[in-house]
């Protein structure tokens, strides 16, 4: 029946009528003013960011076709080998009843190993995840200003940090500051400066000491298939570690998952990163391989080493880059940029 | 005659755009709007912005950080003075807390933005991008419109414009002046002076916040510059008979000379000098003003607007053209004094503006320019809030109303802040513009926009700002990228 629209009309803040926000206010306020805080959108590194996570950490799989068929040819192989041990115990009871024990308990060993394994993964997986979550979480947090949820998130970030001796100045000054009154903003910048920032540049070094390797190798090697492999292990290598710095502890489902998300953030990123572009180091590789064949192939691999590593940086990391900007390839790796002189 | 004034025109035009070719290439960024649209406070803004690092986070190349340095630099006209921008950051964020006096004269200023791109070739390329601003009184841009117009034209449109129902009360002693005239009569100064000061005096009354008309030409009448009393500014419309030719040596003969001696003088060395040649527009369109006063005042403010839009070239710069015959090839219209309203209103005045200009922005489409439509506030005055009042909740703003605005039986002092509730803008943009009512009373609208003053600015911080750095990125961000 009151469909008209609301009359304009203002209320002066230092109207003893009125309550505004915490401060003391009369017990029946004729009007409440409560401030809203501003959103801020999310850059779009950090949009990047969480595309690449979705589709690789982050991903809610769907029980698909493809996937009905793999569960029913998993089944029926698992059921083959278990048909198969089966048989092989009683044989062997056949054959004598102490070689039937020994395969009994060979076989309890086998489940629970592979139960246990199984759990790991799944840990595993679903840890990377919660990470690649908190980061989304921690990003709106952050963004839209927050507090309650800064709150909780920040409590999550300091968590995934507990089995860390040297985090305990930094959980203990989060915890501080979660308990003081602090903006839901700064408080996710607080926690990203005490937690993260000492974690990103042992990242960096990481990277950078896979990248030296990696070009040092294949400017030595004397074969093209030794220094693929090499950059493979490498690259393995070097995106666990990362990962596990975070906080996570990929297995060998969760890596995939990683591997994933970052050929996804490489895809979307197209190669460039803030400060600098694939151009530019194939340009630096120009200039190398102009002095030599083999120094330009190494600094070339030492580049895409650095380029996974800064984006598995990017998707394993907990939080959004918003206290500090996102590394690039010549902060991580300056030394390939050297011109002339290589290592 | 004409066709030789116009070949001047255009060769000044030409040689203007040759010589700025050859100092190294600005772009001449247009700040276009009537007066109290803004102009000085986005200027001052942008540049505060841009020179002091103020948060742009949309402008790319400043979120990036690839934006090195931005600094002030000597404009390239000599005869034209500075644009006064510490005066005004003073004003804004001064103790005072007032914003700029309305602008008298034409300043300019150039800002040279150092950045750095990634290079065709590799390797990060620093290069520098330098931006020329002009600031100049709102009321000059409504003789643009003027150009395409003869004496005879001019005075119709004006007489009968003033006849107009909603302006009636307005021009009430304007209109029984009018009456009184002969164009016939022989030319006498007497008359000529008379009738220009009641035009003029009619003008400035309907320009006042409660009338808020836009089209209002000749600009200068409502801001005379420093051409006060000469000729040039004394003349006023006549009604004219069609059918009969301007007699020699009447009133109207002498009338029409100097509406042509304003024009030759005045209005077109002013386009000339500083719109011939833009390369980027932003047309600053206050519409909460307009708003507040009613439909016929809208519509009044979108006849003003594309008066103005029909002088500019705009269209896609062709290498050539960009020495000879330079074109306007982005526009952006945005509606400033967005912090006057929640942002949740935003889209809605985004609406009401994209429908107030689709006349302006279907020219410029036509041309091949690029067009965008924003809300923005170059410098936010107001928080957000929510008042829960009555059972009801009302998106809020809050800040310190300038001293007497008034708004639901309130008057402000200056001093006090205050959460303003300012109505609901309609869903249906054209809602607002229906009807011809002039100065509504606060009563008769469902919404009523009241001035703020400046935020309170941490010391050297520029101020916050609503969708500035939105705005730079569609106008410079491709220069910078």
């Amino acid at each position: 029946m009151n469909d008209k629209p609301p009359r304009p009309r203002a209320f002066r803040l230092d109207d003893h009528r009125v309550a505004v926000d915490d401060a003391p206010a009369p017990l029946a306020p004729m009007a409440t003013i409560m401030t809203q805080r501003d959103p801020i959108p999310l850059d779009v590194v950090e949009r990047e960011v969480e595309a690449a996570q979705s589709a690789g950490v982050a991903k809610r799989r769907r029980l698909s076709l493809g996937a009905i068929a793999w569960i029913g040819l998993g089944g029926l192989l698992s059921l083959t080998v278990g048909l198969w041990i089966d048989s092989l115990i009683e044989a062997l009871f056949a054959r004598a009843a102490s070689l039937g024990a020994i395969a009994s308990v060979f076989a309890v060993l086998l489940v629970a190993g592979a139960l246990g394994l199984l759990t790991r993964e799944f840990v595993a997986v679903s840890r990377q995840r919660r990470i690649a979550e908190l980061h989304a979480a921690l990003a709106r947090a952050r963004a839209d200003d927050d507090r309650d949820a800064a709150r909780a998130l920040v409590a999550r970030l300091a968590a995934l940090y507990l089995h860390r001796p040297e985090t305990a100045r930094a959980r203990a000054e989060v915890e501080e500051a979660r308990r003081a009154v602090v903006d839901g903003r700064d408080l996710v910048d607080v926690a990203e400066r005490a937690l993260l920032l000492p974690i990103d540049r042992k990242v960096q070094a990481e990277i950078a000491a896979a990248a030296r390797r990696v070009s040092m190798v294949t400017a030595l090697s004397p074969r093209a298939i030794l220094d693929l492999l090499f950059v493979a292990a490498q690259v393995v290598r070097l995106t666990r570690r990362v990962a596990e710095l975070y906080g996570g502890r990929p297995g060998l489902f969760g890596f995939f998952a990683l591997l994933r998300s970052i050929g996804a953030h490489l895809a979307i990123t197209g190669g460039m990163a803030v400060g600098d572009s694939l151009l530019q180091q194939v340009v630096g590789h120009g200039v190398a391989s102009r002095i030599s064949a083999r120094l330009g192939e190494g600094v070339l691999n030492g580049l895409l080493t650095a380029r996974v590593g800064l984006s598995a940086m990017a998707v394993c990391r907990p939080a959004p880059f918003e206290v500090d900007r996102p590394p690039g390839v010549a902060d991580v790796a300056p030394f390939l940029f050297r011109k002339g002189k290589g290592e | 005659m004409s066709l030789f004034r116009d070949l001047a025109f255009e060769a000044g035009v030409v040689a203007r755009s040759l010589s700025d070719y050859v100092n190294g290439g600005a772009l001449r960024l247009g700040v276009t709007g009537l007066s109290r649209a803004g102009k000085t406070v986005f200027i001052t803004a942008l540049v505060d912005n841009l020179v002091n690092g103020g948060r742009l986070p949309v402008l790319r190349a400043a979120a990036e950080g690839r934006v090195a340095r931005v600094h002030l630099e000597p404009q390239p006209d000599d005869a034209v003075p500075r644009f006064p921008y510490e005066e005004h950051v003073a004003a804004i964020s001064g103790p005072e807390r007032r914003w700029p006096v309305s602008t008298r004269r034409v300043s300019q200023l150039r800002v040279t933005i150092e950045f750095e791109r990634v290079g065709a070739w590799g390797g990060a390329r620093a290069q520098s991008l330098n931006l020329d601003i002009v600031d100049y009184p709102g009321e000059w841009l409504l003789d643009l419109a003027l150009l395409d117009k003869s004496y005879a034209e001019w005075s119709r449109e004006t007489i009968a414009a003033a006849r107009a129902k909603s302006r009636a009360p307005v021009a009430a002693v304007w209109n029984s002046f009018v009456a009184s005239l002969d164009p016939a009569a022989p030319a006498d100064e007497a008359t000529a002076v008379k009738g220009s000061e009641l035009f003029a005096a009619y003008l400035r009354q309907a320009r006042d916040t409660t009338y808020a008309l836009s089209t209002l030409p000749p600009g200068r009448f409502l801001s005379p510059g420093d051409l006060e009393g000469s000729p040039a500014l004394t003349f006023a419309p006549l009604p004219l008979d069609d059918s009969a030719p301007i007699a020699h040596g009447s009133l109207a003969a002498m009338m029409e000379r100097r509406y042509e001696a304003y024009k030759t003088h005045v209005a077109r060395p002013f386009f000339r000098d500083h719109f011939a040649r833009l390369d980027r527009q932003i047309v600053l369109v206050d519409l909460l003003t307009a708003l507040n006063s009613g439909p016929a005042a809208l519509s009044d403010l979108e006849t003003a607007l594309d008066g103005v839009m029909h002088a500019f070239r705009a269209g896609r710069a062709s290498r050539l053209g960009a020495i000879f015959r330079p074109r306007i090839s982005r526009v952006l219209f945005a509606a400033t004094k967005a912090d006057h309203l929640h942002h949740a209103d935003h889209d809605r005045l985004e609406a009401a503006l994209k429908l107030m200009t689709s006349r302006a922005i279907a020219r410029a489409e036509g041309f091949g320019a690029e067009i965008d439509v924003v809300a923005l506030a170059a410098v936010r005055a107001t928080r957000e809030a929510e008042i829960r009042h009555g059972g009801e909740i009302l998106p809020a703003i809050v800040g310190t109303p300038e001293a007497g605005e008034r708004i639901d039986g309130q008057i402000f002092d200056g001093a006090a802040e205050a959460a303003v509730f300012p109505g609901r803008l309609p869903d249906d943009p054209a809602a607002a513009l229906a009807g011809d009512a002039l100065a509504l009373p606060e009563a008769d609208n469902a919404w009523r926009f009241i001035r703020f003053r400046p935020p309170v600015t941490a010391r050297g911080a520029p101020p916050p700002h609503i969708r500035l750095d939105r705005a730079l990125q569609f106008l410079i961000g491709d220069r910078l990228a």
